[in-house]
């Protein structure tokens, strides 16, 4: 799995304030290689993009479970990215800025192709209905592998109310804090921190029997 | 803090994800996203705020110099052709410059010569003129020294001008003249001579017409001289009491008074004068005086 991204700007949060390098590296802060490539450095964003690829597929590939819709709206992220470069400011920090799209990439397909579903994420604040894992099925044998544990884990996100899912995910892929969530999906902080405790509750609750 | 970050995030948890989440986009979609990207820099090289700076510098500087050397070659060849108008040849001439243009010169250099000659003409009859008024001053205080002799043509032939007579003493030095001088020049204007042997009658002033009229008017000034030269000089002029010689007193007080009348003050001034010298018994009337 590629690293994802949980970078932060060496002297602490520069903001608005934050200038391209006269060069840069593979180490560089994403936010200096966007500026690069915003002045038509165009390999400075390969490197940007290698760094995000996998989370934001990701990221889609969880809220929608399809492929094809997920590999659809990947592109359209990363086009209006491209075609958004010459207005690129530093505002926040990069990967913030990039699930932003995507959240609204993916909201704007979610409200398309389920007209009658009102995306209400605050709705799902409560407590989801939890499935324990049948008892039955548990296997008797405590050395489980690995592999299994991690496909149980992605039933059990899968299985997350849209709003948690999303929180989970953005804090896993894109590497935020729950500041950095609440700013990416435009809910308060109290809002996504609680999105993220349900998330984890209930993960820890469904891989429980794995412990 | 620490409860919080423990509700919110599970190493565990985490561990297992990353493990488990590998999934990553197809290479076509890579090669599309990265294709898009060095198009879209490749059609926008760079914005336009980084090209015109590193342009910026060069093309002033060539603007600059193409604007400079316009302005200063098409001041160049204004200035030349403004010599060439007034006929003053310009200031650089070709050192290496062919026969067959040094033929065609002499049109050129004909009509340099001519304004060079008017200007020279000008400034004589200027110098004429002057020269003329200051003669026709002293002329005028010859005369009216030498007025009580007029008629006595050998008495008159014998005066010299810079030695006025003790007879003269009584009548106005010759600095007074001028009065009469500028009143003389008011009569017989200059200008009616010109008109009278210019076809142009109605030709504006002199000055006027230097500033208008071609370069090849060249005897203008001429006959302006003539006609300074032409003026009537004060000896030339009759005396006004002439036809008076033979005549009673009272004809020459009548005729004081009618000049008197007609504003000719210095005429009457002048005849009385005469008149105290060839009647010295007889007294002038009231109105005479």
């Amino acid at each position: 799995m590629e690293s994802t991204t949980a970078r932060h700007l060496p002297g602490g949060w520069q903001g608005a304030y934050c200038q391209p390098a006269m060069t840069w590296s593979a180490e560089s802060s994403d936010e200096e290689l966007m500026l690069h490539y915003r002045d038509g450095d165009a390999a400075a964003f390969d490197v940007l993009y290698a760094r995000h690829r996998g989370g934001v597929y990701r990221y889609l590939l969880r809220q929608c479970r399809e492929a094809a819709v997920a590999e659809e709206l990947f592109q359209d992220v990363w086009m209006k990215l491209i075609r958004a470069r010459a207005g690129y400011t530093v505002q926040a920090r990069f990967a913030t800025y990039l699930y932003r799209l995507a959240h609204n990439r993916w909201i704007d397909h979610f409200r398309r192709h389920r007209p009658g579903t009102v995306v209400s994420l605050d709705e799902e604040e409560g407590e989801a209905p939890f499935d324990p894992p049948d008892e039955r099925e548990r296997p008797q044998d405590e050395a489980l592998d690995t592999r299994r544990q991690a496909a149980r884990l992605m039933e059990l996100v899968a299985e997350l109310p849209v709003a948690q899912r999303e929180a989970f995910l953005l804090q896993q892929e894109g590497g935020m804090s729950v500041e950095e969530v609440a700013q990416a999906t435009g809910v308060t902080r109290e809002t996504a921190k609680s999105r993220l405790r349900y998330a984890m509750s209930k993960l820890r609750k469904g891989m429980l029997e794995w412990r | 803090m620490a409860l919080n970050e423990r509700d919110t995030r599970d190493p565990r948890l985490e561990r297992l994800y990353r493990e488990a989440a590998s999934e990553a986009p197809p290479a076509h979609l890579d090669a599309a996203i990265l294709a898009a990207a060095r198009r879209d820099v490749g059609a926008r090289p760079r914005s336009l705020s980084t090209a015109l700076r590193r342009w910026q510098v060069p093309v002033s500087i060539a603007a600059v110099v193409v604007v400079g050397v316009s302005l200063v070659t098409l001041m160049m060849e204004e200035g030349v052709d403004r010599l060439g108008e007034i006929g003053i040849p310009p200031v650089t001439a070709p050192a290496d410059k062919p026969v067959s243009e040094l033929k065609q010169a002499p049109p050129a250099a004909a009509a340099t010569g001519a304004a060079q000659q008017q200007v020279e003409s000008q400034a004589r009859a200027e110098q004429e003129a002057s020269r003329d008024d200051s003669k026709r001053a002293v002329d005028l205080g010859k005369m009216e020294a030498t007025s009580p002799r007029t008629g006595d043509s050998a008495a008159n032939s014998g005066m010299g001008a810079a030695a006025p007579s003790p007879a003269a003493e009584p009548f106005p030095k010759p600095l007074a003249a001028p009065p009469l001088l500028a009143q003389e020049r008011a009569a017989t204007a200059p200008t009616d001579t010109v008109t009278a042997s210019r076809p142009e009658a109605a030709s504006p002033a002199p000055g006027e017409r230097r500033s208008t009229a071609p370069a090849t008017d060249v005897p203008q000034p001429k006959i302006m001289a003539r006609a300074m030269v032409a003026k009537p000089a004060a000896s030339d002029r009759q005396p006004v009491w002439q036809g008076l010689e033979k005549e009673p007193p009272e004809k020459w007080v009548v005729r004081i008074e009618e000049l008197i009348r007609e504003g000719r003050t210095a005429e009457a001034e002048e005849m009385r004068a005469e008149f105290k010298r060839r009647f010295p018994d007889h007294s002038l009337g009231r109105a005479a005086k």
